[in-house]
C-alpha cells in the first residue's frame, strides 16, 4: 500500500508541472504589458515603465517563468497588480472560506447521494425507487446557480427566512463567537444547498445503479443464506462494492465542483477563490489569476490522488493492477 | 423499447425544431422593447394591448375600455386615459405566454431564440471536440508508446485546470465573442472524447476487423475512417450526447457570468442573469431558461442511457 501511494503520488509531479506551465503560458498570451495598457490619461509612460519595472514584467519571457518557477516552489506568488497585496495572503483568506463551502457540500452530497441511493436500490421497482430516481434526475440536470436563484427566491425572497448574500451580516463583529458562527451558518445554507444538491442527485442515481448490481450478485445470495441480517448485507456487503466507483466518481467531479463554486460564489458573493478568481479575471490581474487557476488545479489533482488512494486502500485489486 | 426509446427522444426533438423554428415560432423579435415602462415585468398568460401612439411609439396597456371620449386602461400599475385623436391607429391585442423581462421584452419571444443561441454554441463546440478528440484519440492510440504517453498525458494537464477558470482566462485573452466561446468550449470538451476514442481504439487495434481491413491495403486515414470508426460510432455518439448536455450546462453558466456571447445575442445562461436582477419581483425572468435547460439535459441523459441499452442488451435488466 505504502509503494502504491509513493508511486502514485510521484506520477502525479509531472501534472503539477505540466498545469504549472500551461497556465502560465496562457496567461501570457494576454497581449501587451500588463502596465503598458494601463497607460492612459491618469497613467503617464514613465509610471507605467517604472510599475512594469517594479512588478518585473519588462523582462522577457523565460526569465519571468523561471523567476516565477523559483519564487513559485518558494512559496511567494507575487504581488496582485489590482489589489497590491500579496497573493498568498489574499488567496489565505480566500481558501478556507472555499473549504468552509465545498467541503460541506461534498458531505452533503455524499450523504445525500449515497442515502437515497441505497434506499432505492433496497426498494427495487417500489415508489420510492421511482421517486429518487425521478427527482435525482432532475436535479442532476439543474444549473447548480439556477437552483440557487430558486432557493433565493422561495427561502429568502418569499419566506425571509434566510440572507440571500455575503458570509456575515453587517453587523457580525458586534456579535459574541457562538452568534457569529450561527450567523455565518446562516448565510452558508443556501450556497451550500445550491452547490450540493445538483451533485448529490448524480451520486444517488449511481449509488443506486451499483447498489444494485451488488445486491444481485451471487456473494450477496450466499450471505443472506449464512443469515446475516438485512443490515448488516445493505452496510457491510453491498456498501462496500457500490462505494468504490463513488470514491473515484467523487475524484472526478472535483474539477465540476471547484468550476461550479465560481458561480455560486459570485451569485451569493462568497467571499471565496472561485470570486477571487472571477475578480482577478475581470481585472486582467496575472499574478493573482495565475495563483487561483493554480490552487485551484492543484485541489483537483490532490483530489484525485486522494481518490486513488482511497479506493486502492479500499480494494486491494486496483492496487495489484497499477503494480 | 424502442416505443420507450422514441418517447425519450421527444424533448430532444422539440427543443431542436423550436432551436431551427425560432424566427416563425417567436410571436416577436427577441429584442424588441416595445413600451420599456407599461411592458415591464408583466406576469405570464397577461393579456395585454398595444395601442400606437405617434410615428415610432408603442404603449403597452392592461384592462383597455373603449369610452365615448377615447381610451381607458392601466399602465404600469397607473390607471390612463388618451382621446381618440391621440391614437395613431387601432389598438392591437398582445398575450403575453411567459411573460415579459425587466425591459419589456416578451419571454416567449426570446426562449426559443436563447435554445437556438445556446444548442448552437454547445453543438458547434462538441463538433470540434469530436474532430480534436478522434484525432488525439486515434494518434495515441496508432502512434507509438511515445505518442501514446505524451498525448495523454496533456490530456491529463488540460482535465485538471477546472474547464471554467481555463475558459475565465481566455475571455479576458481575447474580449468575449461567440467564436472565442465555442473555441474554447471545444477546446476544453475533447479530453474526455479522446479517453473514450484512445481506449476503444487500442481495443480495435489488434482485432480480426483491423488486420482484415489492412489486408487489403488501405491507407490509414482510409482504415480509420472507413473501418474503424464505424465500429466505435455508438459509444463515440453516446459520449458526445452527454458532452452536449454537460457544454448546454457550461455555457449557460459563462453567460450567467456575462462572459458569454455579447449582447444582441439571446442566450439560456443570460436570460437567467437578467432574471436574477428581477428576481424579488418576478420569478418569471429566470424561471424558463432554467426550466428549459434542466429539462434539455434530462432528456439528452435518458436518451443516452436508451441508447446505451440497445448497444449493449445484457444490462437491460
Amino acid at each position: 500500500m505504502i509503494g502504491f501511494a509513493v508511486r502514485r503520488i510521484i506520477s502525479a509531479l509531472p501534472l503539477v508541472v505540466g498545469v504549472l506551465t500551461l497556465v502560465f503560458l496562457l496567461v501570457q498570451l494576454v497581449p501587451g504589458d500588463p502596465f503598458r495598457r494601463a497607460e492612459g490619461p491618469d497613467v503617464s509612460r514613465e509610471a507605467a515603465d517604472r510599475l512594469g519595472e517594479a512588478f518585473g514584467t519588462d523582462r522577457p519571457l523565460p526569465e519571468r517563468y523561471l523567476s516565477w518557477l523559483a519564487n513559485f516552489l518558494g512559496g511567494d506568488l507575487g504581488t496582485s497588480y489590482s489589489l497590491r497585496r500579496p497573493v498568498t495572503v489574499l488567496l489565505k483568506e480566500a481558501i478556507g472560506n472555499t473549504m468552509l463551502l465545498a467541503g460541506l457540500a461534498i458531505a452533503l452530497q455524499f450523504l445525500l447521494g449515497t442515502g437515497a441511493g441505497i434506499a432505492a436500490a433496497r426498494l427495487h421497482g417500489s415508489a420510492i425507487d421511482r421517486a429518487v430516481g425521478g427527482a435525482a434526475g432532475i436535479l442532476y440536470a439543474l444549473p447548480s446557480y439556477w437552483l440557487g436563484l430558486l432557493l433565493t427566491w422561495t427561502l429568502s425572497v418569499r419566506l425571509g427566512w434566510l440572507p440571500a448574500s455575503q458570509m456575515h451580516a453587517i453587523d457580525a463583529h458586534d456579535f459574541g463567537p457562538l452568534q457569529r458562527a450561527l450567523d455565518a451558518l446562516r448565510h452558508l445554507v443556501l450556497p451550500c444547498l445550491s452547490l450540493a444538491l445538483p451533485a448529490a442527485g448524480g451520486i444517488a442515481l449511481y449509488v443506486r445503479d451499483e447498489m444494485r448490481a451488488a445486491l444481485g450478485r451471487g456473494f450477496v445470495q450466499g450471505v443472506r443464506a449464512r443469515g446475516v441480517g438485512e443490515a448488516g448485507v445493505i452496510l457491510r456487503h453491498g456498501l462496500s462494492n457500490a462505494l468504490l466507483p463513488v470514491v473515484n466518481l467523487l475524484g472526478l467531479a472535483l474539477p465540476g465542483l471547484v468550476g461550479g463554486s465560481v458561480v455560486i460564489e459570485v451569485l451569493f458573493a462568497w467571499p471565496g477563490m472561485g470570486r477571487l478568481a472571477y475578480q482577478a479575471v475581470l481585472a486582467q490581474d496575472e499574478p493573482l489569476v495565475l495563483g487561483c487557476v493554480w490552487i485551484a488545479s492543484l485541489m483537483v489533482i490532490g483530489g484525485n490522488l486522494l481518490a486513488d488512494l482511497l479506493s486502492a486502500a479500499l480494494d486491494p485489486r486496483v492496487r495489484e493492477v497499477v503494480s | 423499447m424502442t416505443r420507450r426509446g422514441a418517447a425519450r427522444a421527444v424533448v430532444p426533438g422539440a427543443a431542436l425544431l423550436a432551436a431551427l423554428a425560432a424566427p416563425w415560432l417567436a410571436p416577436r423579435p427577441p429584442g424588441l422593447q416595445e413600451d420599456p415602462a407599461g411592458a415591464r415585468l408583466l406576469p405570464p398568460l397577461t393579456r395585454a394591448a398595444a395601442i400606437p401612439i405617434g410615428e415610432h411609439s408603442t404603449w403597452i396597456v392592461r384592462s383597455l375600455e373603449r369610452t365615448r371620449e377615447g381610451w381607458t386602461f392601466v399602465r404600469a400599475g397607473r390607471p390612463g386615459f388618451l382621446p381618440h385623436e391621440r391614437i395613431a391607429g387601432p389598438p392591437e391585442a398582445r398575450f403575453y405566454l411567459l411573460g415579459t423581462d425587466a425591459l419589456g421584452r416578451d419571454l416567449a419571444s426570446r426562449l426559443p431564440y436563447a435554445l437556438r443561441h445556446s444548442g448552437g454554441v454547445a453543438a458547434l463546440a462538441v463538433a470540434l471536440a469530436l474532430v480534436i478528440g478522434i484525432a488525439v484519440g486515434a494518434g495515441a492510440a496508432f502512434g507509438g508508446r511515445i505518442w501514446d504517453a505524451a498525448l495523454m498525458r496533456s490530456v491529463d494537464v488540460l482535465m485538471s485546470i477546472p474547464r471554467l477558470l481555463l475558459f475565465l482566462i481566455c475571455a479576458t485573452l481575447l474580449g468575449p465573442s461567440t467564436l472565442l466561446l465555442i473555441l474554447v468550449l471545444g477546446a476544453t470538451t475533447w479530453t474526455g472524447l479522446a479517453r473514450v476514442a484512445r481506449a476503444q481504439l487500442m481495443a480495435l487495434r489488434t482485432s480480426d476487423l483491423a488486420l482484415a481491413a489492412r489486408a487489403v491495403g488501405p491507407s490509414f486515414a482510409r482504415l480509420l475512417v472507413g473501418h474503424l470508426l464505424p465500429q466505435i460510432a455508438p459509444v463515440i455518439a453516446v459520449t458526445a450526447a452527454l458532452r452536449f448536455a454537460d457544454t448546454i450546462l457550461l455555457e449557460s453558466g459563462l453567460a450567467f457570468l456575462g462572459l458569454g456571447s455579447p449582447p444582441p445575442a439571446v442566450s439560456l445562461g443570460g436570460m437567467i442573469a437578467a432574471g436574477r436582477e428581477a428576481l424579488s419581483e418576478a420569478w418569471w425572468v429566470a424561471a424558463w431558461p432554467g426550466l428549459a435547460i434542466a429539462a434539455l439535459v434530462v432528456a439528452l441523459r435518458s436518451m443516452t442511457a436508451g441508447l446505451l441499452r440497445v448497444n449493449d442488451p445484457p444490462s437491460l435488466q
